[in-house]
This record gives structure tokens, C-alpha cells and sequence, in this order.
């Protein structure tokens, strides 16, 4: 179970943003810093999948990396098995598998060398190094290219070594940015397809996603961030009830609107 | 740690740019570069030494034993052409259409001059624009040859026992007597060239692979898995620190081996006694000392380069950032070889200068131990320094993720 409680995250703005500032626009802007995760709590269970939503800037990225530990919150509180993981980042690594669309690998090195890396830097012996690299190349099907350089791969390829990158640790939580964005129907498919698998192994799952589609075929909880604040948390159903449709995009577009005119 | 530094030097090693730099660089271009400069020059030199120049004097019958030495010297040709000329101004304009390649005017009264107890000046025209011109010093030879007779002959004719010239002319001689033996002497000289080599090699050995291991770590999207494994930064930033290092040395290494053995082919093939002299006077134990002061400047050269490539967006931008670190390397390692500046206490705490000082006075075999210790010391505290920076630079989310 993973449960995020009241993030803040704000960047200081450089030099070159507040010259070429024309206006206010942003409510989350102030002289110095821009605002990014105002307040965002969310929580998600074992074997829940949640999908995090919000518009384009409305803080997903950051939310995912906090949670990820790549940034420290400015406040807040994220639980992985009673652990805060904000006090003990050490531990959060240890506990959480990322992957965003925009992830790369070494090119240089083959694919099997890319993911026995990770698993030596995440501490694992060789005899379980092994074990667990037979296990994911027979799940993604990847005995064919494992030893064919990461830059010699196809978006497939490399998407499919990404994700075995990504949990060949056995995280306790897997947390994906936009992990479909700019694949194909046949790569999008074995990432959902992964997705469900996890599910299934119990494993809590977190993943921001445009695609509402997606959405209705993977998720048991939703989350809408909007300007950097938690506008939804709840169950797809709650979700569909909270924006009066039974169409995800309108139910999605309401919450939105809701929100904006409160 | 040690994993992070086996997976770099594993990508470092298939890198084909990274091998250009660091190995292939050193072991062919450079001394290829070397030799055909040396080549180039020696012809050239060759070339103007063997010319055979056009000349014209005018009033040469005035100084007859002189214009003979000319005529009959291996170097200068009479010009036969049809061109008459009889001023200065027709020389100028005969060097200047290429009619000729010297022009000499003597005085229609030279004789008179001399006889009359006066200094006669003649006038020598040539190009003197290209860069190597033998011309002027050797008719300058031979009218000193040919003054000298008259300088004889007049003395002579004063009473002057032939004996006792060479006191007249010169009553007071100045000998030098040199302490400095011949290893000092050579040392002087290569000494002050060897850190324009080896400094920016060491730097340039950690320059390329640095901007690959934190610039290229960002722009293909690897930098924030890395990030999130539970290895602490300064783990990271040490794997790589190593890795620079390596690259570093083994990039000066290689060079100076290569460097060592393209001089031993050349040595065995032709009689260079000067370069032979010179590499005999060093010694196993200076090379080894020059080593040890390159390992904290490589340091210094290692952290400062990963610090500029992790804050870097891009591998360009980082190639931005990197050339003034390159141009810069020769600032103090110019202030080493400026006259009257020598390893002190106080230049010994100069980063770069000292270590060039230092390399200068190893190879005279002058070297004050003390100050290699206590460069050492000094170089290893910066590199110290620098390095506790970079951890820190690599803790910043406004450098990691800008």
C-alpha cells in the first residue's frame, strides 16, 4: 500500500523566466517560485491500479518523481509499508520501480548487461540476478534481442527492456509516467499487458496516463491533479458519479470544470 | 561504487569517439602531427639552405674582392638577364617583380670613403618577409670577411705589428663559465615544453568522457533511473569520478609511451645526438615523479569536468561550457615558463603553475623535494575540494533537473 498525504513542491523561477514574464497567468506563480504540487494525497492498495490524471502542466510529472524520490517534497508525507519515504529515500528506491516514456537505457551496452546493472546497483546477488532475468525475458518474451545493443533496438524492444529494467528488483510499488505516450498499438499492448500482470502479483500500481481508454481497462482507483491540487480520489465508479457520467472523458471534463468554477 | 565505475568504463571502452580521444589520439595522430611538422620544417629549412639566389651589385667594382666572394659563392647566382639596373630604386623594384632575389649597393665612393678614414654603408635588398632567409646572413658573412681584411690592412698601414691586433680591436674578452651542467642546460629547454604536452593531454583525457558520462546521461533519459537506485550520490559521483581519472591517465599514459617510443624508432634510424642526450638524462624515478604530480591534477581536472557536464542540459551544451576549461588550462601553465619564475614556497601553492615548475625542474634534475611534497599536498587538498563539490553539485534538484 502506498498512501501520499498533502505534497508540496514549488521551483524557484530563473531569471530568464521572470524577464520574459508578460503577465500573471498562472495562480500558482508568485515573484519567486512557481508553485507546482500545491496539495496532493492519493492512496493506493495492494493490488489496486490508480490512474493519475490531470491536464498537461497540472503537476503529474512532478507528483511521480516525488514519489519516485528523484525530487524531495517541500511537504507531505508518502507511506510504503509504514515507511516515509521522504525521511528514508534509501528505503523508497528499494520499494519503487519507475518508468516513464522518456526513459533510456545505456546504448552501448546489450540489453541483458542494461538490466543486470540495475539489479547489481539495487544490491541483488548473481544467483538471484539470474533467476529473476529468466523470469522477465520469458514474461516479455525478450530471449530473442537480450544480447543485441540497447541502441540497435526497435521502440518495442526498448520499451519491453525498460520495464524489465524497471522491476527487476521486485519493488513494492511500480510507479509509471505516461508510459504508453508515443508507442505503437503492438508496444502499448504488451505495457498493458504488463500492468495487468503486476496487478495480478498483488503489486500496487501508479500511472499517469492522457489515455482514458487505458483507464477503463486497467484501473480500480482514479486521482485528478489539477493546477497542482487533488481535485479527485476515489474508486472509477465515484469517479464517474462524481463528474455525472458514465463516459470517462465527460466524467473527466465535468471534475475539471467543477473544480475550476469552484 | 565499483559498479557504477565497471558499467562506465564497459560503455567508455565501446565508444568509438571515446577510444579516438583517449587512445587513438595519443598513440598515432600526435606523433604523426609531430612528425610531419618536423619534416615540413627540416625541408623547408633544406630548401632555403641549398637555394641558389639571383643577385645584382651595383658599384661592386669598388669592393672587387668582395663582389668575387659573392660570385664564386655556392649560394648566388649572378643575374644575366637583360634588366639594367643602376639605383636602389631599380633593386627594390627587381626584388619586388621577382627579377632578382637580392640587390646589393655599394657607394660610388666606397674606396674614398674607407680611404678618407670614414664608414662606408652598403645596402642590401631582399624580402626578408618570408620565414626562413638565409640571404642577409651571409652576404653579412662575407663583407665581414672582406671588412675584416680592410680593418688588417689598415692597421698595417699605420705601423700596427699584426701580433697585436686582436688586442687592439678587442682589449677586454668576456668568457662564460657555465655551472649548469648539460642536463640542466637541456632541461631548461624541454622542461618548459613537456607541461604544454602532457598538462591539456591529462585534461583532455577527462573532458570527452565526462561530458558523456553527465551530459549524455541526461539527454538519453538515463540520469534519473540512476537516480533512483538506492546507491547514495557520493557513490555515484565517485564511480565516475574514477572513471574520469582512469581516462585521464591512461589517455597521458599512452601518450607518453607512444611519445617515448616513436622517439626510440626515430633514434635507431637516424643520428639525432641532441634528443639522445636529452632522454638519456632522465632517469625511471623522474618519470615516476612526474606521475605522481599529474594524479591530483588529473583529479582536479576530473571533478571540475564532471561538475560542468552534470549541469549541462545537453552533450553540446556541455561542449560549450568545456572550451574555455580547455583554453583556459594554458593560462597558468604559460605564467610556469615566464622569466624569473621558479618553484618557491609561495608558487608552489599555484594550481597548474606548480606542477608545470615542478616538471621543469625535475627534468634539469633541480627539483626541490620538499616542494613536490608540498605541491602534492596542495594539488590533492584542491582536487579534495572540487570533488566534495561535485557530490554536492550532484545532490542540487536545480542542477540535476534543469
Amino acid at each position: 500500500m502506498i498512501e501520499v498525504t498533502g505534497l508540496k513542491k514549488k521551483f524557484k523561477l530563473t531569471k530568464d523566466h521572470k524577464k520574459n514574464k508578460l503577465e500573471k497567468v498562472d495562480p500558482r506563480e508568485d515573484k519567486d517560485y512557481f508553485h507546482s504540487v500545491r496539495d496532493v494525497s492519493f492512496q493506493c492498495a495492494k493490488g489496486e491500479v490508480l490512474g493519475l490524471l490531470g491536464p498537461n502542466g497540472a503537476g503529474k510529472t512532478t507528483t511521480l518523481r516525488m514519489i519516485s524520490t528523484a525530487l524531495k517534497p517541500d511537504e507531505g508525507t508518502i507511506y510504503i509499508a509504514g515507511e516515509d519515504i521522504v525521511k528514508k529515500p534509501l528505503f523508497g528506491r528499494k520499494s519503487i520501480g519507475f518508468l516513464s516514456g522518456s526513459t533510456g537505457l545505456y546504448g552501448r551496452l546489450t540489453v541483458k548487461e542494461n538490466i543486470e546493472y540495475f539489479a547489481k546497483l539495487h544490491g541483488m546477488n548473481k544467483a538471484a540476478i539470474k533467476t529473476r532475468c529468466d523470469e522477465l525475458f520469458d514474461l516479455l518474451d525478450m530471449h530473442s534481442f537480450i544480447d543485441k545493443r540497447a541502441e540497435n533496438l526497435s521502440t518495442g524492444m526498448k520499451q519491453k527492456a525498460n520495464i524489465a529494467r524497471a522491476v527487476v528488483h521486485q519493488p513494492a510499488v511500480v510507479v509509471l509516467d505516461e508510459p504508453t505516450t508515443g508507442l505503437d498499438i503492438m508496444t502499448t499492448q504488451t505495457v498493458i499487458e504488463f500492468i495487468k500482470g503486476l496487478k495480478a502479483q498483488g503489486t500496487p500500481v501508479i500511472f499517469s496516463t492522457h489515455h482514458l481508454d487505458e483507464v477503463a481497462l486497467l484501473c480500480d482507483r482514479v486521482a485528478v491533479i489539477n493546477e497542482g491540487i487533488s481535485c479527485f480520489d476515489g474508486t472509477v465508479e465515484e469517479f464517474k458519479q462524481a463528474g455525472n457520467s458514465e463516459e470517462l472523458n465527460q466524467a473527466f471534463m465535468n471534475i475539471l470544470t467543477e473544480k475550476h468554477n469552484v | 561504487m565499483f559498479e557504477v565505475y565497471k558499467k562506465e568504463l564497459k560503455e567508455l571502452l565501446r565508444d568509438k569517439k571515446t577510444l579516438m580521444f583517449v587512445v587513438a589520439l595519443p598513440v598515432l595522430i600526435f606523433p604523426i602531427i609531430f612528425a610531419v611538422m618536423a619534416f615540413i620544417s627540416s625541408q623547408a629549412a633544406l630548401e632555403a639552405d641549398q637555394k641558389v639566389n639571383t643577385y645584382v651589385i651595383i658599384n661592386g667594382e669598388y669592393a672587387q674582392e668582395f663582389t668575387d666572394k659573392v660570385f664564386y659563392h655556392k649560394s648566388f647566382e649572378l643575374y644575366k638577364g637583360s634588366k639594367a639596373f643602376n639605383t636602389i630604386e631599380d633593386l627594390k623594384a627587381g626584388v619586388t617583380a621577382g627579377d632578382i632575389d637580392m640587390g646589393i649597393y655599394l657607394p660610388s665612393n666606397a674606396v674614398k670613403t674607407l680611404d678618407g678614414g670614414e664608414q662606408s654603408k652598403w645596402q642590401v635588398v631582399f624580402n626578408d618577409a618570408k620565414s626562413i632567409n638565409f640571404l642577409f646572413k651571409r652576404v653579412k658573412e662575407l663583407a665581414q670577411e672582406y671588412s675584416d681584411v680592410l680593418q688588417a690592412d689598415k692597421l698595417k698601414s699605420f705601423g700596427i705589428e699584426e701580433s697585436t691586433h686582436k688586442s687592439i680591436l678587442n682589449p677586454i674578452e668576456v668568457v662564460k663559465v657555465d655551472t649548469a651542467d648539460k642536463r640542466e642546460n637541456l632541461g631548461e629547454k624541454i622542461g618548459g615544453f613537456l607541461p604544454y604536452l602532457l598538462i591539456p593531454l591529462v585534461l583532455m583525457g577527462a573532458t570527452y568522457p565526462a561530458i558523456d558520462l553527465g551530459a549524455g546521461e541526461k539527454e538519453r533519459g538515463t540520469l534519473e533511473t540512476l537516480l533512483l537506485t538506492p546507491i547514495t550520490r557520493t557513490e555515484l559521483v565517485l564511480g565516475k569520478f574514477i572513471t574520469l581519472l582512469t581516462t585521464s591517465i591512461a589517455s597521458t599514459t599512452i601518450t607518453v609511451v607512444s611519445m617515448g617510443g616513436w622517439v626510440a624508432v626515430a633514434l635507431a634510424f637516424a643520428d639525432l645526438e641532441f634528443i639522445k642526450t636529452a632522454f638519456s638524462t632522465l632517469a625511471v624515478t623522474d618519470l615516476l615523479m612526474i606521475f605522481v604530480l599529474l594524479l591530483p591534477l588529473a583529479a582536479i581536472f576530473s571533478s571540475l569536468a564532471l561538475a560542468i557536464s552534470i549541469y549541462a542540459r545537453t552533450f553540446k551544451e556541455a561542449q560549450n561550457y568545456m572550451a574555455p576549461l580547455s583554453m583556459g588550462v594554458f593560462f597558468p601553465i604559460i605564467i610556469s615558463i615566464m622569466p624569473n619564475m621558479e618553484l618557491t614556497a609561495k608558487t608552489a601553492f599555484i594550481p597548474v603553475t606548480n606542477v608545470a615548475l615542478a616538471i621543469k625542474d625535475i627534468i634539469k634534475g633541480t627539483v626541490d623535494y620538499t616542494f613536490v611534497g608540498l605541491i602534492f599536498l596542495a594539488t590533492a587538498l584542491i582536487a579534495g575540494a572540487l570533488l566534495a563539490f561535485c557530490v554536492k553539485w550532484f545532490n542540487r534538484e536545480d542542477v540535476l533537473f534543469r
